[in-house]
């Protein structure tokens, strides 16, 4: 088995204080919100990853904790089996240089003061050094991105949405990573757009050996994409497994109330959607499913539920399939 | 079935670029029956939402309407001076936007912004219109709307906000309903609840509806009937069915294909090269030649003419190759 | 039409461009109130510090185009003198003042939530909270208006004003960049940054900084144009440029009875000087930030 471990987050948390009083907020008292709790992953060389929940279920902020961009609460985190979750400065270097992150709003991923050409010359700059034919990776860069050269010389405003993303994905490319994290890569871009962008992502996965994580809310999209899906809500990670065992083996009522609200087009006409009530809480004790699952059961309300095995890599947390069946 | 409610005739929109005044909407031509919901569907480019201001009287200068009439309930809106106009709007055309933050003013009470909307336009007493708000923000499912009335728009959530501006929407009673982009904003799960909300609307009061977005499965699960639009111009409409069954354009053939789908299998996605016409790059002939695989010369020098079978429009000169 | 007319219809033109927009104008000030400066000595028809008691308080005339004053002075001469102080004043303090402002709005804006935003900042707001013009007096006050020594150099009186208040324009120089940088610091683009492996203080200069040079540039202006009128009400009050070196406040401090005995021109044209000079920086300031954005050229509107 050939298989190269990446990247991995054992039971990673973070919390956030967010009590209003100031001075609670420095001493680090008071309200708190548990913005990503206990995330477990395993990223091997080849993968991609889906990661997917509707807003305030985490999703971003765990992109962040996975990039250290923000240091985790509690857990640990290893790259390439190093212990990295509290490496600073140099011996961050070769995990920066190896894991990149494209982001979610093309317009302020980008320095407003800097031209394309900028911008990307200074990645290559840190990647290669002061080596003569910079301007030549970077033009090569757009041209895997589809983009001319005729972009170099152009300020951010001047783009549209569409090509400012895919600056973004060259300026991640250019460091030449390992694995690439992306948030909502395609949702701000015209429909018939998204199909052009998701098309070189597969294509750099197919060509690099890239790893990849996708960040969306679009259940469609991540299931034509990726070869595992990771379903989080509240903070919690719900549900994992391949596609097929996700979308098609669906376990968790959240995942399945997730996959009935896609609109089916014709299909929907004939079938009342099933629709989920309320707005999303975290309620404390228990599954922060519950408040809103059609089928809790008194257990859900107290206990948090742990991870289960089904078949294969697709695992649950629910009580509704615990019947005693450890990890 | 007596004659439509809303009827656009060679709508043309145009916007100062450089010095020169481009158009945005290019001669669109359609009309909508008393109690339809029909879909508008189209991208950046297309026109849809500026077609939809322009119903409103919202296009500002130096944007104008160089040409064409909008007879809504026997006057051409076109004619009306702003007093008039302002009647109108929110009484019998009412419009839910994309953004639910922007739709409300951040510095005043949701019930406050209500009253005000229902006592502008009807001569209730302040008792009166307090009621009707709470009838209003009950009928678009809210749960307790006194406490809604008295919040800020910053204290709602995304899905509450949306709501309470379909809510708003549908205060005075009106009879043409637009809404631009209203789900888009909002998670899939919350989208789902407002599809199921439009749908009560319909059946309890119904309205009729323009519904503007770039889904084309949204669009099916609403609307009975749709129009497509590229570049300022219609490129097909008709019945859902006809779009999705039998698409006679390749525009409308390729947004179905172009998106990941559910319960599609597909392991590749059309793509659709180059990118949605910006404003003014388009030159003689169909907007869509530069992107279409069936494309040739008469393509590029004339803009093709419509042809319609029973109620499906479509503008193509494939047929003539 | 021959080209004479046309070109002279273009000329006509540029000129009615020209005059309409006021950051010409305002640049034009600036230019000439430096040439002034510059070139005082070559163009005061006299000594601005020669006595003539037999001339006192004459109204403009041939020979002294704005007149003399109480001690026989004639008044254009200390009025183009008088461009120096207003000038070294107004640019030096802000030339001491824009680094020292610029590092600590960087250090605060980009380590918000920490003990070094908390200190610096405040402070900044409580120096911020006395008016400039009070700490100036109480400052100047306090060093006296004498030349003093520091160590083997000497400090003259201008140059302890100029260092004064260029420390006094720190709170509100260090809170522009402050603004900014606090707002850039979690932008993505910064966060992409980050990912490349780049130093904070790399970020800070590469990336913040010139985020923060625009409005920077308008405030330096508005700073410059503050200095020439707290120069000038220094020197009105007496703490300022010492007389008789020629200064515009100065001498309408030595005006101040000519309110009502009448000899308006000693009023005027000083006080005509200082609002001219302090418009145009105001103009040229504008100007420079339009200039500078370069999102201020109007795109494309993108309909849908």
């Amino acid at each position: 088995m050939s298989e190269t471990l990446l990247l991995e987050l054992q039971e990673v948390s973070k919390i956030f204080n967010v009590d209003p009083n100031p001075l609670k907020r420095s001493l680090g008292i008071g309200q708190k919100l548990c913005a990503v709790d206990q995330f477990s992953l395993r990223v091997t060389k080849g993968n991609i990853i889906g990661l997917v929940g509707e807003s305030g279920c985490g999703k971003s902020t765990t992109a962040l904790l996975i990039v250290k961009l923000l240091n985790v609460s509690k857990g640990t985190i290893l790259y390439r089996g190093q212990n990295i979750t509290e490496a600073t400065g140099t011996k961050m270097r070769p995990f920066r240089e190896r894991v990149q992150m494209v982001f979610q709003d093309s317009s302020s991923a980008l320095n407003p003061r800097k031209t394309v050409k900028r911008t990307l010359l200074e990645a290559l700059r840190r990647r290669f050094g002061r080596t003569p034919d910079l301007e030549g990776k970077a033009i090569e860069l757009l041209a895997v991105t589809g983009l001319g050269p005729e972009i170099l010389p152009r300020y951010p405003h001047a783009l549209s949405g569409g090509q400012r993303q895919r600056v973004g994905i060259a300026r991640a490319l250019a460091m030449e990573p390992e694995f690439i994290i992306l948030d909502e890569p395609v949702s701000a871009l015209d429909v018939s757009l998204q199909a052009q962008v998701i098309k070189i992502l597969k294509g750099l996965s197919q060509e690099r050996d890239l790893t990849m994580m996708f960040i969306s809310h679009d259940l469609a999209l991540v299931n034509h994409l990726c070869n595992q899906i990771v379903v989080m809500y509240a903070g919690r990670v719900v549900e994992t497994g391949s596609p097929d065992e996700v979308m098609r083996q669906t376990a968790h009522p959240y995942t399945k109330a997730l996959i009935a609200a896609v609109p089916r087009g014709l299909r929907g006409r004939r079938e009342p959607l099933p629709v989920l009530v309320g707005n999303v809480e975290r309620s404390g004790e228990g599954c922060n499913f519950a408040p809103r699952c059609p089928k809790a059961l008194p257990i859900c309300r107290e206990i948090v539920p742990r991870e289960i095995s089904l078949t294969g890599q697709h695992k649950v947390a629910c009580h509704l399939l615990d019947e005693g069946k450890g990890p | 079935m007596g004659s439509p409610l809303l009827e656009v005739n060679d709508l043309r929109i145009a916007f100062p670029v450089e010095g020169r005044m481009t158009e945005a909407v290019r001669g669109t031509s359609f009309s909508l029956d008393q109690g339809e919901v029909v879909g508008l569907l189209g991208e950046s480019g297309s026109g849809k939402s500026v077609s939809a201001l322009a119903i409103m009287g919202l296009i500002a200068p130096p944007g104008a309407i160089t040409a064409g009439t909008i007879w809504f309930n026997g006057r051409d809106l076109r004619t009306l001076n702003e007093a008039a106009l302002r009647k109108v709007r929110g009484r019998e055309i009412s419009i839910v936007f994309q953004d639910p933050q922007t739709t409300f003013n951040p510095s005043l009470t949701i019930g406050s912004q209500l009253l005000h909307v229902i006592r502008t336009h009807t001569s209730r007493t302040k008792a009166e219109a307090k009621k009707r708000a709470l009838e209003v923000l009950e009928l678009v499912g809210l749960p307790h709307p006194s406490r809604v009335m008295r919040c800020y728009p910053h204290q709602l959530s995304g899905g509450m906000r949306q709501r309470t501006s379909i809510g708003m929407a549908l205060a005075c009673e009106p009879t043409l309903l637009i809404a631009d982009e209203p789900t888009t904003a909002l998670d899939v799960t919350i989208q789902a609840q407002m599809v199921e909300l439009f749908r009560q609307l319909q059946d309890e009061l119904n309205v009729t509806t323009l519904y503007i977005t770039h889904n084309l499965d949204l669009m099916a699960e609403l609307c009975d009937r749709a129009i497509v639009m590229y570049g300022g111009m219609i490129v097909e409409a008709g019945t859902v069915q006809d779009l999705f069954e039998n698409p006679r354009h390749p525009y409308t053939r390729m947004l179905t294909d172009c998106v990941p789908r559910l319960d599609v299998e597909e392991c590749e996605l059309t793509v659709i090269p180059g990118m949605p016409p910006a404003l003014g790059s388009i030159k003689g002939g169909c907007p869509f030649e530069p992107r279409c695989p069936l494309a040739f010369e008469k393509c590029r020098q004339t803009c093709p003419a419509e042809e319609a079978i029973g109620g499906h429009r479509f503008s193509c000169w494939e047929g003539e190759r | 039409m021959n080209h004479k007319s046309i070109v002279s219809g273009l000329n006509v033109r540029l000129l009615k461009a020209a005059l309409g927009n006021s950051g010409f104008w305002g640049s034009f000030i600036v230019v000439i109130a430096i040439l002034i400066a510059l070139l005082a000595p070559q163009l005061s028809p006299n000594d601005p510090e020669a006595l003539d008691t037999s001339i006192r308080f004459m109204p403009p005339s041939a020979e002294h185009w704005l007149g003399t004053d109480h001690m026989g002075r004639d008044v254009m001469s200390r009025l183009l003198w008088g461009a120096r102080p207003s000038l070294k004043i107004g640019v030096g303090a802000v030339i001491i003042g824009l680094p020292l402002g610029i590092i600590v709005g960087l250090l605060s804006g980009f380590y918000r939530n920490t003990l070094i935003e908390t200190v610096l900042m405040r402070t900044m707001e409580v120096l911020a909270a006395i008016p400039l013009l009070i700490w100036a007096i109480a400052l100047i006050g306090l060093l006296g208006v004498k030349p003093i020594e520091v160590g083997p150099f000497l400090i003259s009186n201008q140059f302890k004003i100029i260092l004064v208040l260029g420390l006094l324009y720190v709170p509100g120089l260090s809170r522009i960049v402050y603004a900014v940088a606090s707002g850039e610091v979690v932008s993505d683009y910064v966060a992409a940054r980050r990912l490349q492996g780049v130093s904070d203080i790399n970020l800070m200069i590469s990336d913040i900084l010139p985020n923060c040079m625009s409005p920077l540039i308008v405030m330096g202006t508005l700073f410059v144009a503050n200095g020439v009128l707290t120069e000038a009400a220094l020197s009105f009050l007496g703490i300022g440029v010492q007389l008789p070196q020629a200064s515009w406040g100065g001498m309408l401090s030595e005006a101040r009875r000519s309110l009502f005995t009448g000899e308006w021109w000693l009023l005027v044209f000083p006080g005509l000087a200082i609002t001219i000079s302090v418009t145009g920086y105001n103009l040229a300031g504008d100007a420079l930030r339009d200039i500078l954005d370069p999102r201020s050229v109007v795109g494309q509107r993108r309909v849908s």
